[in-house]
């Protein structure tokens, strides 16, 4: 038998498994306010089920609002995993190792709760299964040529894909986890592991796998925002119909995704204790990955607003004069103070650049994704070609509940996963492997 | 259809017909200023120059019932679509209320049930039983009062006039085949006065607008 | 028969196992497991895969599917929007694309779960403990041939080399 204490790999498998044991105090104190806050996002939708989707602030001209900011913001989130597994996973980047299963929760979730808008906003929400073409008794299949219609299939492809490459690497790890559990975990990890038995020749298909998926879902994520995009860019709405969008989407979607990352990871490295594993370096190169798709974020707003207020058209300029000095001045330079300067100062001067930093940077980037959004939607909206339909829009509790209770349900789904499944990859993260703590 | 500017009043007699032909959910004073209120025929006022030489022109504004109808395209469910006659029709039972439609039409014409419709006492009574009560959550629009031309084709009658044209004191608004070049509307639609609001986005809308050209 | 024999280097491993097959065991004799994937030179212990093959042909077939099922629903109950074609191919390629993406992943995961042997009815072989660093290779050996395989595992310095 090997002496445990010369035996790296084991010290690894315990520090990642012991997040996994037991439930602590401070774990119920987050947990339980937040379902309460998810339950009540649940009562609130019920509440609009029930009396009409009127109870929400939306009105005409501006039809959509909330939903469908949450909608692209929590797409955007989703595209998390796409980046660390995906591009990071094909560009052979190491230091991505323990950060993989991170970010594939993070994706995996945030699509499902993303997924959940396009329902909630429906005027009648319990029919929105005619979406999907199947064979009915009014012999009428849905219309391909929508772009709403595109989101389906982009969405649920992108919800599949993820799921799956989230539970490919899953399975070895949750193997080993079966071989030293008890009770129900024990009878989960069995299930969940498929008899996975470690041969090389298991290993070898997987990993054929996850490099084949790697590529599609990158292919699958970059066409995934896009269409979102499109949700918008195809109509004729002034500054809506746009070339840039598809571009601009894809980029702020990857720059909020990391965002989430650094966020969730600075989180699970403190109360994880996973200090060793979740290291300065990683958190260093995130950092400037966001750094980077926060200059290419700024690089897009700037051409598509320069654009539009060069051509002076009249009804862009009526939106773009809300967006930029207008009602919606506000939010529109907050969001270019949140996406732009504050990750530039705190994550472009390299004294500066630290963990507590980047997760500074990477909450008011946050912040500044989910306005940016409000901004492409909301204003457009509000001032549609014939002035005398002008409006304006402001939120219901209704629509605030739904939104704070997606915030709430997503760490509720993290840490539910966290405290069954290894948030670091072990057998992705071979323990000779570990960078130097720097 | 063919309206003509210069004989329009502002009187919004045709709105009124409207309400009452078609069962228009009648909005309060708390959901109107939310900007929810229904009017599927609406005047829009436009005021020129300063006082004391101001002018005020009226322009109703209805669904244009476009030939490439950019909220047809859009809709996942195929609630809208252009029907033989070439009407830009709305199925209610159809629409699972995504109100894209709404957002790509460039006139502003569409209005959502946003509410189970409801009517103070006694408008409830005078309901036009030719025409169906939209539940909350379908989009609804214009329809060129479909629930008339309908009759007239089982009727056989050739004089079709919607309840807007029907009902406007100036006699602004004529409605009639385009199909059929002997018809006044096609007539109007040809002569020298006639626009079409934002022409240049292609639409093909079939409201024409008459007015003098400065 | 198997044995197993356990070692703490990939580069002992394949030492033995290029012993092994240079004295008659072939490939399919041969199996190792570990914790975490190790990865042999080539010519070691190669498995060949049709994986890229199946994904490629599943997921040409998602698409010519896709294209023939929306072009039959569309001419099903035709109505015209917005002055497009019934059957547009441009306004319904994003659709095409998805779904052949589709076709791509579940095919690959489907295959996965194949060509690993997860799905497979087990053989009943013997699969042992292996603890995290440790690679263990498992040898099905025919009559008599459990002394010389077990010796030659010793030489090429397993840790350990028991009967399963």
């Amino acid at each position: 038998m090997d002496d445990p204490v010369d035996n790296p790999a084991l010290d690894t498998r315990r520090d990642l498994w012991q997040p996994l044991q037991g439930v602590s105090w401070r774990y119920l104190a987050v947990l339980l306010p937040l379902s309460l806050i998810t339950l009540w996002g649940l009562t609130a939708w019920g509440y609009q089920l029930n009396r009409g989707i009127g109870v929400a602030g939306i009105r005409r001209p501006v039809f959509w609002g909330f939903y469908l900011v949450n909608f692209v913001f929590w797409i955007g989130i989703s595209h998390a995993g796409t980046l660390i597994s995906a591009i990071l996973r094909l560009t052979e980047a190491e230091w991505r190792k323990p950060v993989t299963r991170a970010a594939e929760a993070i994706t995996v979730f945030a699509l499902m709760i993303g997924g959940m808008f396009p329902i909630v906003h429906l005027g009648r929400a319990w029919i929105f299964y005619w979406l999907f073409p199947y064979p009915n008794s009014r012999l009428l299949w849905p219309n391909f040529r929508s772009p709403l219609l595109w989101d389906l299939t982009a969405i649920s492809t992108y919800l599949i894909g993820s799921s799956i490459f989230l539970f490919l690497p899953l399975i070895p790890d949750v193997a080993q986890l079966a071989r030293h559990a008890t009770g129900w975990r024990r009878w989960l990890y069995r299930r969940l592991g498929l008899g996975w038995t470690g041969s090389d020749r298991e290993w070898h298909a997987l990993e054929r796998a996850m490099k084949l998926m790697a590529g599609i879902i990158l292919a699958v994520a970059v066409s995934v925002h896009t269409v979102v995009a499109w949700d918008f860019a195809m109509a004729i709405a002034p500054m809506w119909h746009s070339t840039i969008f598809g571009p601009y989407f894809v980029a702020g979607a990857i720059f909020s995704g990391i965002a989430a990352l650094i966020v969730a990871m600075a989180v699970i490295r403190k109360t994880m204790r996973l200090e060793k594993y979740l290291t300065p370096h990683h958190f260093n190169n995130l950092a400037k990955l966001l750094l980077l798709m926060s200059l290419l974020w700024t690089y897009f707003t700037v051409s598509e607003n320069l654009t539009v207020w060069y051509g002076n058209e009249p009804r862009e300029m009526m939106v773009f004069g809300a967006r930029a000095r207008g009602t919606f001045a506000p939010y529109f330079w907050t969001m270019v103070v949140c996406n732009f300067f504050v990750p530039f100062v705190l994550l472009g001067i390299r004294k500066l650049r630290s963990i507590k930093t980047a997760l500074i940077a990477s909450i008011t980037v946050l912040i500044g994704m989910w306005l940016e959004r409000y901004i492409i939607i909301v204003p457009t909206l509000s001032r549609p070609r014939l002035a005398a339909a002008w409006g304006s829009y402001s939120p219901t509790w209704v629509e605030i509940s739904i939104t704070v209770a997606t915030f709430a349900t997503m760490v509720v789904l993290y840490l539910s996963f966290a405290k069954l499944f290894p948030i670091i990859s072990i057998w992705e993260f071979k323990s000779h492997d570990r960078v130097p703590e720097s | 259809m063919a309206i003509d500017l210069d004989r329009c009043t502002g009187c919004q007699a045709c709105v009124a017909a409207c309400h009452a032909e078609n069962n228009l959910p009648v909005s309060n004073p708390e959901q109107a200023a939310k900007g929810r209120a229904v009017h599927w025929i609406r005047v829009d006022r436009y005021y020129e120059g300063e006082f004391p030489d101001v002018r005020v022109k009226y322009r109703p504004v209805l669904c244009q019932q476009c030939d490439e109808a950019p909220c047809e395209p859009v809709c996942p469910v195929y609630a809208t679509y252009k029907n033989p006659e070439g009407l830009n029709v709305q199925v209610y039972n159809r629409c699972v209320g995504t109100r894209y439609c709404a957002n790509n039409c460039p006139y502003s014409v569409r209005f959502f049930n946003w509410f189970d419709p409801e009517w103070p006492e006694p408008l409830q009574l005078q309901h036009n039983p030719d025409v169906s009560i939209r539940e909350g959550g379908v989009m609804e629009k214009c329809t060129f009062c479909i629930q008339r031309i309908k009759r007239a084709e089982e009727d056989g009658t050739r004089d079709i006039q919607p309840a807007c044209v029907q009902s406007c004191p100036a006699e602004a608004m004529v409605f009639g085949d385009l199909n059929d070049s002997e018809s006044n509307v096609s007539r109007l639609a040809g002569s020298g006065r006639s626009t079409q609001l934002l022409e240049e986005l292609g639409t093909k809308p079939k409201v024409f607008y008459l007015e003098r050209a400065k | 028969m198997y044995l197993k024999a356990e070692f703490r280097e990939k580069e002992t491993a394949a030492r033995a196992i290029l012993e092994l097959k240079a004295n008659g065991f072939g490939p399919d004799a041969l199996d190792v497991f570990s914790n975490e994937p190790v990865e042999f030179a080539d010519g070691v212990l190669d498995r060949s895969s049709r994986m890229s093959l199946v994904v490629v042909a599943s997921a040409l077939t998602c698409c010519v599917l896709t294209i023939l099922f929306v072009r039959y629903t569309q001419y099903n109950y035709p109505l015209v929007t917005g002055g497009m074609p019934l059957f547009s191919f441009w306004s319904t390629g994003v659709v095409f694309y998805e779904l052949t993406m589709l076709g791509a992943i579940l095919s690959s995961f489907a295959w996965f779960l194949w060509e690993s042997g997860l799905v497979r009815r087990r053989t009943p072989a013997p699969v042992p403990d292996v603890e995290p660093g440790v690679i263990c290779l498992r040898v099905r050996c025919g009559e008599g041939q459990e002394d010389s395989a077990g010796r030659q595992l010793q030489q090429a310095g397993a840790t350990g080399v028991q009967k399963l």
